[in-house]
């Protein structure tokens, strides 16, 4: 025991070493200390999805349904903190200020909608996935496929930001090429969530949230207490960093406390990091408020964030796994800022160069002279949220894909053991596809993920938000509502794209800005809205068995 | 099927049972204190704004004129080049503007230097070369030489030891001694300066609470907190109410 003891000391040694020679070096080289961290914690989450994986479809798609509250919170954190949150909101706040605060809201205020509008009911409602609730409630196979195209999209879009993020710090930890550290990534996300379905998804998901959270919180932790900040809370202590930033520290004030080149803790007043709507932020006050209502209706309508509420017990745990969701969510959101704070002041020299934005959390601890191991983990911690939130789109676009379009349509015959290899061949179909998009590096990570929820915004929501509250709702309404939504969705996403390829479509500038591609839902959404309850209301009403389900079922 | 006696219906705005009807009631109440706090604190904010110039935008505009006009004296190329040394300290400037704020910076401490232009040109020139040969910037030639041109530069613009703008110095200029300040740059630099040094500010972001500018404290910390709290008292409320009907 002593010598497995003492083999482990002078292994963690040796990396300590290693890591410190290269602490130094902010890109394009091999660290072994962080490299070890995440071989480690990619070992172990195959480990748990093959001690939980999945015995057949109930299990792959629903978790078996025996998740508990805090359990179901903390997958739902999970799930839900992607790259987009862990490195991406940080970014879009180093980058834009103020603006960048519209992510942080619109991301965790639609939780609030999601569970006072749906949660329960969803659960209620009893169906597997979103296209499932979609084909059931709106009677119509038609529906159900469209339904699933579109979960089917919604999860590339999000992935592609996930990718994105992976092959970032792939490439940071490893000092290799961002495509072959995009194609790693994938890989090892592709072996463990084929293995373990949902169920070893979500036992995976509570140890990502351990791994997220404690990587992201210790080195703020230290950066607080090592730049004399109240360091106890540092969603508070953070509070004069951002003063600090606005008002510029001087040279002398700061002799005492550098970043890891030897350069001074010091700043020119940057009033534009913290003040609303600076032009410099190229965020407009209409922008910002569009973003944070997009995002929020988005959160109620993705398809694999509504999925998490199939896993649990009970309607009562439906909605208090939302609360505690919310609640591990906002331990990170509340700290997000900080990296970015501190990204500023330390990264305030010239001499450091231009920093890849979406890495920024990774920097700002590697600038601040964090421990390497700490910044490995850190990096580690990103990866991992990069996987959970990969993991569960991929079990959710593979549901719409053997479940709401093979079984539910083309083949409703299929065994048990045919769904499952359908599900895995939907799961390698999309890896592929999002891998490949990734490699393109269309925008930054959180944008793309803010498209996804417009895109559900636009689509999912409607379709759930009236499908749950108003009877009248019926097929012909959700097809005239989602092909309104979708239009939106079309003319946005042919600017956005045209754009990325240098095309400029006649009044490119206008609907770049009034529909852009990260916040379409603000008008796709009530438009949707409206035209499912014109169309509804002037066609044959909802069959009487459905409107005695939702009453009976769900109301009751 | 259909019953006519039972019409199985609906909707939101619309409950039928008294159970719908406070559930309504409630998401009602949730909603807009959810939407007050969210949309009606940004308005608010919006309303009340107002641009607020830095001091050294003040001192950009003061000079101007001149500068454009190409007759500004010495002191107020001074101020000129202070005013943007503001500007080209901030960590986070958009490439395109990078050059444009170099020309106009260099341009004017050469002016500034006046019968020294030589003397900065070889001392720039030598910091140039010295950072050329090296990527390491613990290198001592290296190092010795950005430090005369910063103590140079520093010195003709009478900027003091302790500000934060100094170590910036030496990055900010361009070999550029005989070089004019194109009209191109002197347009992007007005736009540039304006754009960099007014802020939307009011009481509300002038106000400090637990070391934050307040509205940043309101949405970055206190919103997520009355998140958090709007689901807590759903959950209880819907709790109790399930309990009392004996739903549970």
């Amino acid at each position: 025991m002593k010598k497995i003891l003492l083999s482990i000391i002078m292994i963690l040694a040796s990396v300590s070493v290693h890591a410190a020679a290269t602490a130094t070096e902010l890109e394009g080289s091999f660290k072994v200390g962080p490299a070890i961290i995440l071989i480690l914690i990619l070992a172990s989450f195959i480990l748990v999805g093959l001690l939980f994986r999945a015995k057949d479809t109930t299990d792959y798609y629903a978790a078996g349904r025996g998740i508990s509250r805090i359990g179901s919170g903390m997958a739902i954190a999970s799930n839900w903190m992607s790259a987009a949150s862990v490195l991406g909101m940080a970014a879009l706040m180093f980058g834009m200020g103020y603006h960048g605060l519209a992510y942080v809201v619109g991301w965790t205020g639609g939780y609030v909608l999601l569970l006072i509008l749906m949660a329960g009911q969803i659960r209620k409602y009893g169906k597997y996935t979103a296209p499932d609730f979609i084909g059931d409630r709106y009677y119509s196979q038609g529906l159900r496929v469209f339904a699933a195209i579109i979960a089917i999209f919604i999860s590339i879009s999000y992935c592609v930001g996930q990718f994105g993020g992976i092959g970032l710090m792939f490439k940071w930890i490893l000092g290799i090429d961002y495509m072959l550290a995009v194609f790693i990534g994938a890989g090892v996300i592709l072996f463990y969530t084929l293995i373990s379905g949902m169920l070893g998804v979500t036992k995976n998901m509570q140890v990502q949230y351990v791994i997220i959270a404690t990587s992201f919180l210790i080195p703020l932790f230290v950066l607080l207490f090592k730049y004399d900040y109240f360091w106890l809370i540092p969603p508070i202590g953070y509070g004069s960093v951002v003063s600090d930033i606005v008002t510029g520290v001087p040279l002398n004030d700061a002799k005492e406390l550098f970043n890891i080149y030897g350069h001074s803790f010091s700043i020119v007043a940057s009033p534009e990091f913290a003040m609303p709507w600076a032009e410099s932020s190229g965020g407009t006050f209409f922008q910002w408020m569009v973003i944070v209502f997009s995002l929020m209706i988005g959160t109620a309508g993705l398809p694999h964030v509504l999925q998490r509420f199939y896993v649990v017990p009970n309607p009562r745990d439906a909605r208090w796994s939302v609360v505690w969701g919310l609640f591990f969510i906002c331990i990170i959101y509340w700290t997000a800022p900080v990296y970015a704070a501190f990204g500023k002041m330390l990264a305030a020299h010239p001499e450091v160069g231009t920093l890849a934005v979406d890495a920024i959390v990774v920097y700002t601890a590697q600038l601040g002279n964090v421990n390497p191991l700490i910044v490995g983990l850190l990096a580690a911690g990103g990866v991992s949220a990069a996987f959970s939130t990969t993991s569960g789109l991929l079990v959710a676009g593979a549901s719409a894909f053997s479940h709401d379009l093979y079984v539910k349509v083309i083949n409703p015959e299929a065994t048990a053991k045919k769904q499952l290899l359908i599900a895995r061949l939907g799961t390698i179909l999309m890896t592929v596809i999002v891998a490949l998009i990734a490699l393109l590096e269309l925008a930054l990570i959180a944008e793309l993920v803010a498209l996804a929820f417009s895109l559900a915004g636009c689509t999912i929501f409607p379709l759930f938000l009236l499908g749950i509250w108003w009877s009248g709702s019926n097929k012909q309404g959700a097809i005239a509502g989602l092909i309104a939504g979708s239009f939106i969705t079309l003319i946005s996403l042919t600017y956005f794209i045209t754009g990325k390829l240098g095309v400029v479509l006649p009044y490119h500038d206008f609907i770049n800005y009034w529909l852009g591609a990260w916040y379409f839902a603000w008008v796709g959404a009530p438009l949707a809205i409206i035209t499912n309850i014109i169309v509804s209301k002037l066609t044959k009403p909802t069959p009487y068995e459905v409107r005695k389900f939702l009453v009976e079922n769900v109301h009751l | 099927m259909e019953n006519n006696q039972i019409d199985y219906h609906v909707s939101f705005f619309k409950p039928k049972t008294r159970r719908t009807l406070k559930n309504r009631n409630m998401v009602l109440w949730l909603v807009i204190v959810w939407a007050t706090a969210v949309f009606g604190f940004q308005i608010l904010l919006r309303v009340i704004e107002k641009p607020v110039p830095e001091p050294a935008y003040n001192t950009f505009v003061s000079v101007w004129d001149n500068v454009k006009a190409d007759n500004a004296s010495v002191e107020e190329l001074k101020d000129f080049a202070n005013s943007l040394s503001f500007v080209i300290g901030k960590v986070y400037i958009k490439e395109e503007y990078k050059p444009a704020l170099s020309n106009a910076f260099s341009w004017s401490v050469f002016e500034v230097a006046d019968d020294e232009k030589d003397e900065l040109y070889n001392v720039l020139k030598d910091f140039k070369k010295a950072q050329a040969e090296t990527d390491d910037i613990l290198n001592p030639n290296y190092i010795k030489s950005k430090k005369t041109l910063e103590d140079y530069i520093a010195q003709l613009l009478d900027i003091p030891d302790n500000d934060a703008r100094k170590p910036i110095l030496p990055f900010s200029m361009s070999l550029q001694k005989k070089d004019s300040y194109s009209a191109e740059n002197m347009e992007l630099t007005e736009e540039v300066m304006s754009m960099y040094l007014i802020h939307n500010r009011s009481v509300l972001t002038d106000t400090i609470f637990l070391g934050f500018p307040f509205h940043y404290f309101f949405t970055a910390v206190f919103l997520l907190v009355l998140f958090i709290g709007l689901c807590l008292t759903y959950c209880i409320i819907t709790d109790r109410r399930e309990a009392k009907e004996q739903l549970l």
